[in-house]
Parts: structure tokens; sequence; C-alpha cells
């Protein structure tokens, strides 16, 4: 056998494809064949290549979405009932499904199927409204995830909940209470600079750019307050130089925090100079 | 193969046609099967513990999402694997970040820190890593998947669009290459 049949047949050999006779043969060929005999033998070290396992709180996260999910489903349902009517149009009513995980199921399926046929769905006219409410849907779900996460008990969830919350394009104002809450109360400094930086992509925000602002007056780490006066003085908030020269007054404050507070008000032009006079 | 269903329940297919018909609890079955596989997929591609769990995270979660498009008939784990290639892509588009894979690979060989393998055993088992680490991601995903993940070449195939016997020779020239680097690293002459 040459080397080149002996490759061919290589791949075969690594998934127990060939039968016994093939297999002999190449077996043969590597007993007089270094090169081969070693692309063989590599393939063999790579199975034994062991990996390590997920963190248990892998499961936990997984838990936290379903529920959340299923959670979701509920509320559509509640809401839809409380609304009076539905907002399906009379054209799909007649089978639209009356129980919500179908309809939410439907809704996801309408939404797949409309991205790839919106224009058959315009022709209906019926498509605009329609399709942007199924696309809420399942931006809704994404908050749930992230809201349901920040609420755990271990601040490693909570912290992925807060990061959960970097995948939300326009979080409606749950999910922004949700990062305010943690950004100001949450114990753990980790969790809570975590949700100072997730607040950043939303500092357009005027409640976020106000939440800001009084979990600064609230803080004590030094690690946060310093997270907090960049944020504040890189969206340039109008409250920015009134909140750090407030916190520039407590005499209890950490020199690297105070020195970040002067640098913050030179920044926005209000330095030293400019404010004492 | 973790996958596979024991007598008494129901294979993944059934499994995920009952969480398309609005038994979203099922899916807590296919994540008990599937999910160390998944994490050993993207820890094995990335070498990022963090960025795996959050992936398969996202696998589970598309599966929700996209749950329509799974077919009566279709392989489940080729859906499956279909969707985790497109997480990563997103995810890594995303974070537009180079991950750094040669010290991810070598803290995850922490594994092979072991008591009970000897000194020289864990010395390979490391080269290899870095070995793999360098080949080119494609090749990387090809010698993954046929090798760790125990998809047959027909799934394989499926999943990258194209034949089986394109994905032998993808297979063979991933190994060759991998062969290659193995030996520049350990210092042996390649042949
Ligand atoms: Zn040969």
């Amino acid at each position: 056998m040459k080397c080149e049949q002996a490759r061919e047949q290589l791949p075969d050999y690594l998934a127990d494809g060939l039968d016994p006779e093939e297999r002999s043969e190449l077996e043969e060929h590597f007993a007089g064949c270094a090169s081969c005999r070693e692309e063989a033998a590599a393939w063999t070290r790579l199975g034994e290549l062991t990996a390590e396992e997920p963190s248990p709180a892998l499961r936990a996260r997984f838990e936290a979405m379903l529920e959340a999910y299923e959670e979701g489903l509920g509320r559509r349902a509640r809401e839809q009932r409380t609304s009076g009517g539905s907002a399906v149009p009379g054209w799909l009513r007649g089978w639209w499904p009356q129980r919500p995980a179908l309809q939410f199921a439907c809704s996801v399926g309408f939404l797949i199927v409309g991205l790839g046929a919106g224009h058959l769905l315009t022709a209906r006219g019926a498509a605009d409204g329609q399709l942007s409410q199924l696309r809420e849907e399942v931006h809704n779900m994404r908050e749930m995830v992230a809201l349901s996460l920040m609420q755990q008990q271990s601040a490693s969830e909570r912290l992925r909940g807060v990061n959960w919350s970097y995948r939300v394009d326009r979080p409606d104002s749950e999910v922004l209470a949700a990062l305010l809450r943690t950004v100001k109360y949450d114990p753990s400094v980790d969790v809570r600079l975590a949700a100072a930086d997730a607040l950043r992509q939303f500092s357009q925000y005027p409640a976020v750019r106000q939440g800001l602002v009084e979990a600064l007056g609230r803080q004590k780490s030094p690690l946060v307050q310093i997270a907090l006066i960049d944020l504040l003085v890189d969206i340039r908030d109008r409250r920015a130089a009134g909140a750090l020269r407030q916190l520039g007054a407590d005499t209890s404050l950490e020199y690297v925090v105070r020195e970040r507070v002067e640098q913050g008000l030179e920044k926005l032009g209000m330095g030293e100079k400019s404010w004492a006079r | 193969m973790n996958g596979t269903p024991s007598v008494d329940s129901p294979n993944d297919e059934v499994l995920m046609l009952a969480v398309e018909n609005g038994d979203a609890r099922k899916l807590a079955v296919l994540f008990d099967r599937h999910h160390r596989v998944l994490f050993h997929f993207y820890l094995r591609l990335t070498g990022d513990r963090d960025a795996s769990e959050d992936l398969v995270q996202d696998v589970f979660f598309r599966m929700l999402k996209y749950r329509q498009t799974y077919r009566p008939g279709m392989d489940f784990a080729t859906w499956m694997y279909r969707i985790a290639r497109n997480a990563r892509t997103d995810y890594f588009r995303k974070r537009s970040r180079e991950v750094a894979l040669e010290e991810g690979w070598d803290a995850a060989g922490d594994a092979d820190a072991a008591p009970g393998r000897g000194l020289e055993a864990r010395q390979e088992a490391a080269m290899l890593r870095r070995a793999l680490a360098k080949l080119p991601e494609e090749k990387r995903e090809v010698l993954v998947l046929s090798r760790f993940q125990n998809l047959r070449y027909e799934q394989i195939g499926e999943l990258l669009g194209c034949d089986v016997g394109a994905v032998k020779v993808r297979v063979y020239r991933a190994l060759r290459e991998l062969r290659e680097i193995y030996s520049q690293i350990s210092g042996r002459k390649a042949s």
C-alpha cells in the first residue's frame, strides 16, 4: 500500500469505518511508515485530552432562564386578559390559539416566518404593527432573564444578570430600575461595579442619569465611587459637577477618590480655579 | 455518548418537538443530556471557561427562541450544533476581541495535571493543546467535531455545508497540520 492510499483511508479508519481486512492492510502500512503512523497516533493522543467540567452554576442559570421564560408566558396571558381584547388582528383571530404557550409559539413562528416572508405579510396589510409587536415579545424574554438573575441570592448569579442586560437592545423601565437598584443597594462591590458599567450604555435615559447621581451620593466603596465619577463625567450630565462637589465635601473621602473628583471637575471645566471664584 | 437516552426516556427529537409544542420544561432534559458536551465543544474551541458557559446558556436560550425552526425528522444534534456555531459567531462578533487562545488553553490544561498521570504524559498533553490552539480555527473545529464531539462525518458535512468526502479531506488535512505543529513544538522533526 502506498501513502497516498493510506491517507485516503485514514479518516474512515479513525472513525471505525473500515472493514477488518482494510483495517489490517492499513495497519500493516503503519508498521513500515512512520509518517502515516504518527498521524494516526496524533488522533489517538487527541482523544486522551481531558476537559474541565462546567461549574454547577451553569445548571442554576439555565433554571433561572427557564423559569423566567415560563413566568413570562403566564404574565403575557394575564396582560392579554386584563387588556380586554387581544392585539391579534381580525384575519388571524379565527385560528389564533387560546393557550398562552401556543400563542407565544405562534408569535415566535411568525417572527421567523415574517423575517423571511415579510413582503407577503405586508401585502396582507397588517404586517408592520404585528411584526414589531412580535419582536417585542422576543426582546422581553431577554429582559426577563436579566431580571430574574438580578434577584438571585448568589452574587455571581446577580453578576450574570447584570451582564445579561447587555443583550437587551432597548430595555424597559423595569430592567433599568433593576440595574439602578443594583448599583445603589447590592451588597457586593463586584456586582455594583458591573451594574455601573452596564448602565453606561443606557446613559441617554434621564432616569438612568438621575439614578447614577443618587447612587454616587450613597456609595461607600472607593472602587464604585471612582467608576461612577468617571461615568458621570463622561456623559457630561448637568448634575455631575454638583454631585462631585458634594462628594468632595465629605472629609472622610479616600485620597484616590478625592483626586478623581478634582480631575473630574477639571474635565467638566469646573476645576478649582473656575468654581472657587 | 452523552445524548444517548435510556430505554424509558424519549429521544432528543421527541423532546424537542414537545418543547416546540409548548412544553418548555422538556428543555431541561435536553439541557441535562447535552450541556456538558456543548461546554466541552466551546472550551476546546476557545479555551475560555466563562465564554463557554455563557455560550452554552445562549444555545439553550436560542433553542427556545428559534424552536419553530426545528422540524420533525431533523437530527437534533446537527440542529443543536448549528445553533451552537451561530451563537459563537455572534458572541465573538459582539465582543470583537481576539481571545487569547494560547493562555486559555494552557489554563484549560489543568485537567491533565491530575495526580496519577506521569510528568511526560502531562507535558505531551500540554504540547498537544498548544498545537491544537495554533491550528487555524476551521481546522480546529473540524477536529473538535469529529474527535471530541463524536459527530459522524455525515453530520459534520451537513453542519459545514459540504459532502462527506470533503469532510474526510478536511479531517485529514487538519490532522496532518496538527501533527506538523506538534512536531515543531515538541522539537521532533516532522517527516
Ligand atoms: Zn505512509
